[in-house]
């Protein structure tokens, strides 16, 4: 049971960059026991600019542990019906705090805390329809 | 212009019907179809346990479409970072895990702020972006 993760970066922006290609397993913090619990795949369409919890900690069903190696993919998808817009923004953040904003076709992998407090926002910037889609991977408590 | 992408493949056999995801993103500058991020900034540090640190030095503009990877090169796999914007927290990178993450760095305190622990950590990192305030010599 193994959840991988593979990451390519090419960019001409230096002439001497030659690009990043990295993999990760996803483990249980600290070993090297494979990451064993999942949300699944979930979409949230949003489409007014206030802030929704993409995640609310202290809900889940299975209550994940707390500050060890969690990690969540989101991707900001468009409108849901193949309309990919650049210019139209999703701020993420975890708690008040914001952490970047996911434009049309973006997406990011990062670790979580998965503490009750610490829950995964999405804010668009405008009222457009957006869909974001995420997976969540962690530790059962 | 310059072109960046960043691609990523996802795989898990976890649920009884694998999960498989594969996509790709041009980085491009906020708000924009036609211009991509132009600066970079790319290094590897060594940190060592007890202070939190500013992994990036020169803090990009303010409420950008900056793309910031980063990547544990520990290969002890007890040893791990914080990853804390602005004080919050928000999770930990053990060795060999990486993370590519949009930041905005909405204001000054918004910097991307790391805690080795258990031992010295060696820490890779990218940043595109679209400008940085300069500091005057």
């Amino acid at each position: 049971m193994a959840t991988t993760c593979t990451i390519n970066i090419s960019s001409d922006i230096a002439p001497g960059f030659g690009g990043i290609s990295e993999s990760m397993t996803l483990t249980q913090a600290g070993t090297v026991t494979n990451i064993d619990s999942t949300t699944g795949f979930q979409r949230r369409k949003l489409s007014a600019t206030s802030a929704v919890d993409l995640i609310t900690m202290a809900s889940e069903l299975i209550e994940p542990k707390d500050s060890v190696a969690s990690k969540v993919y989101i991707k900001n998808i468009g409108d849901g019906r193949g309309n990919v817009d650049k210019s139209v923004g999703v701020t993420i953040g975890v708690k008040a705090e914001p952490i970047g904003k996911l434009f049309g076709g973006d997406w990011m992998m990062m670790p979580l805390t998965c503490i009750d407090a610490d829950d995964l926002t999405a804010t668009p910037a405008t009222d457009d329809v957006v869909v974001i889609e995420f997976v969540m991977f962690y530790e059962e408590a | 212009m310059a072109t960046t992408t960043a691609a990523i493949t996802l795989t898990s056999d976890l649920l009884s019907d694998n999960m498989s995801v594969s996509t790709s993103t041009t980085c491009m500058k906020a708000g924009t179809t036609a211009d991509g991020l132009d600066q970079m900034d790319y290094g590897l540090v060594e940190i060592a346990t007890g202070d939190q640190f500013d992994l990036i030095g020169a803090t990009p503009t303010a409420g950008k479409a900056s793309k910031l990877y980063v990547k544990n090169h520990s290969t002890d796999e007890t040893y791990y970072v914080e990853i804390m914007i602005d004080s919050q927290d928000i999770g930990r990178l053990y060795g060999g895990d990486w993370m590519f993450i949009p930041a905005n760095f909405h204001d000054a305190n918004a910097d991307i702020e790391v805690t080795a622990v258990t031992g010295t950590n060696k820490i890779e990192y990218a940043l595109f972006h679209e400008g940085t305030a300069l500091v005057a010599s």
